[in-house]
């Protein structure tokens, strides 16, 4: 089998070395290859590609390799538009970029195993911009044995099939305003972890997985619920929160009663582990959501704080929806076991991705809410741990904030690298995740965790 | 230090971890009446729920956020002491109170008598 796709890359400089291994494998898990071999070819005469080290000083000196090689302005043949036929009006003066071609490759070819690019430790896949900047397109062609991969939102699909019949029967007083938070989207991140866990025992079955996904979702949805109340936030995935729309009381009961729907339609599949399981999650839920206000006391705390209330709060249900859907399909132990730690560290991921949204003005919650509601959050805890801006972080940490300090202490965990650092952090803790999978016989649907796993990380919602 | 030592005989370690100001609140109290006629992982189950629904005044008026997360906690573990009955009619039993009972907060209506309820679900066992 072949698949074909292509790459688009902006370029921001004349020169520049654009590190293009991550997408590369991207596409490779995409498309569920196995074993196998992936061509990518430049489709410019002035975009080469190179397997180098990505380490900012060789980029450096690769640069000063080409320039000294082809330097601008040596009187090139090729840009002397008056001796060229054909040429449009807005033809580049590039001879040099165009003999720089000759130090690099235009395609190259990178063998796959297990679903993986084989590469050395220290290689990387670079695009190197020699005119830029620049719209740019490679060519990918991937060929060799895939794996076979259920239609891909197939399982999505039936999720939603799933919250829509869970939710029809119900009185409208607390249907209504779940049905609203429900369909204002969601990444459908713990379900999607259930229905791809589910498929890797002896016993798969799609309609038992559905509920389970189902009902997880519901009691997702019925923390923030109550969260909202706690934190007093106004808005929930771009729309008012049920508790500013209806008002405290509907919304305690309203958390209550989908709290209680999910442990009901969990029970009623008969699973004792699954059971057991959710139980023990929802309790460490809200075990850490209590440990998370009394800490607020001590704001912006530390790492290990941090750890502790996001295992707690976020992770515990990402492990839990992976180790459900394993014991419903009866996994082997050490599937299940593989797949409970895979799902603790994306959840962990998952929350630190969740703090940068404090400072992103599409997330669809309010800039800054974090820091006007005391919430743990790690940016925070990197910018009051700086050397130049973390004493004034903590001075304004130490008070009451108006708005004007609000967007101060934005501005300030901006200038020091916070965010960069905890998106390193993040990416970091996924890998380590799928490293859990390495060793596992994940028919089908590696590639799907796969991208699940860093879609948790990669949004901006 | 009396009362400790009696606590502990009856309820398992680490069972009220975090609930001890609920459970000198009056959840001892309710324990003993369900303890008279169930299980002790069934009876502090029970407790639990009445406890939930009272903390977080469904029926009544909204609990400050310290009650709503403790009747949170409570529900949960109550949910985690039936799931280790492995007790299905009990699980979903309890579940369906739950349900009807925070539907009649949402709605305004008048809530079921819970304690009356939840007895007869756990008679029913007997």
């Amino acid at each position: 089998m072949i698949a074909n796709r292509r790459l688009e890359l902006s370029t921001s400089a004349q020169t520049e070395f654009l590190d293009i291994t991550t997408r590369l494998q991207e596409q490779v898990t995409a498309a569920g290859l196995r074993d196998g071999r992936l061509f990518v070819q430049s489709l410019h005469t002035t975009l080469g590609l190179a397997v180098n080290e990505n380490e900012p000083l060789l980029l450096m000196d690769m640069q000063a390799t080409l320039e000294r090689f082809a330097p601008q302005g040596g009187g090139y043949q090729h840009d002397d538009f008056g001796r060229r036929a054909g040429i449009s009006t807005d033809e580049p003066i590039n001879g040099h970029a165009h003999c720089r071609l000759l130090l690099l490759q235009p395609a190259c070819t990178l063998l796959v195993e297990e679903g993986r690019l084989v590469l050395g430790r220290w290689q990387a896949v670079l695009a190197v911009e020699l005119d830029g900047p620049r719209q740019r397109r490679l060519a990918v062609q991937m060929d060799g044995d895939f794996t076979p991969q259920r239609p891909a939102d197939a399982d999505r699909r039936l999720v939603e099939l799933e919250l829509a019949r869970q939710l029809l029967l119900d009185p409208d007083p607390v249907r209504t305003p779940m049905q609203r938070l429900v369909e204002a989207g969601g990444k459908r991140v713990r379900p999607m972890l259930v229905m791809l866990a589910a498929q890797l025992g002896r016993a798969p079955d799609s309609l038992r997985a559905s509920a389970l996904a189902g009902a997880l979702e519901l009691i997702h949805d019925a923390t923030l619920v109550h969260d909202d109340y706690v934190d007093r936030a106004a808005t929930r995935r771009g729309r008012a929160s049920v508790a500013a729309a209806e008002g405290p009381s509907r919304a305690i009961a309203v958390g209550d009663y989908y709290f209680a729907k999910a442990t009901r339609i969990i029970a009623e599949l008969g699973n004792r582990a699954v059971t057991s399981t959710i139980a023990e999650a929802m309790e460490a839920i809200c075990l850490s959501q209590i440990d998370d206000v009394r800490l607020r006391g001590s704001y912006p705390g530390d790492y290990a704080m941090y750890l502790r209330v996001v295992r707690g709060k976020t992770a515990a249900l990402f492990a839990a929806a992976c180790k459900a859907g394993a014991q419903l399909c009866r996994a082997s132990a050490q599937a299940t076991a593989k797949l409970t730690r895979f799902g603790d560290l994306v959840g962990v991921a998952f929350q630190m991705a969740d703090d940068l949204l404090d400072y992103s003005e599409s997330s669809g919650k309010p800039l800054g809410q974090d820091i006007r509601e005391r919430v743990l959050s790690l940016p925070l805890i990197y910018a009051s741990e700086d050397r130049r801006v973390g004493s004034r972080v903590r001075e304004l940490l130490g008070g009451s904030l108006d708005e004007s300090e609000v967007r101060e202490v934005q501005r300030l965990v901006v200038s020091c690298g916070a965010l960069e650092r905890v998106v390193e952090e993040a990416r970091g803790l996924v890998e380590r995740a799928l490293a859990e999978l390495e060793e596992l016989e994940l028919d089908g649907v590696r590639p799907a965790l796969t991208e699940l796993a860093r879609s948790a990380v990669d949004r901006t919602r | 230090m009396k009362q400790r030592v009696k606590r502990r005989t009856a309820v398992p370690d680490g069972l009220l971890s975090h609930l001890d100001s609920v459970w000198e609140g009056g959840m001892r109290q309710t324990f003993e009446y369900y303890r008279s006629f169930a299980g002790s992982e069934v009876a502090l189950a029970a407790a639990m729920v009445e406890s939930a629904v009272d903390l977080q005044g469904l029926g009544r008026g909204p609990a400050d956020p310290g009650g709503l997360l403790l009747g949170d906690l409570c529900l949960a573990r109550a949910s985690r002491l039936l799931a280790e009955t492995g007790d299905q009619r009990l699980q979903v039993g309890f579940a369906r109170i739950v349900e009807r009972v925070a539907a009649a907060a949402a709605s305004g209506e008048s809530p079921p008598l819970l304690r009356e309820e939840l007895s007869s679900l756990i008679a029913e066992d007997g």
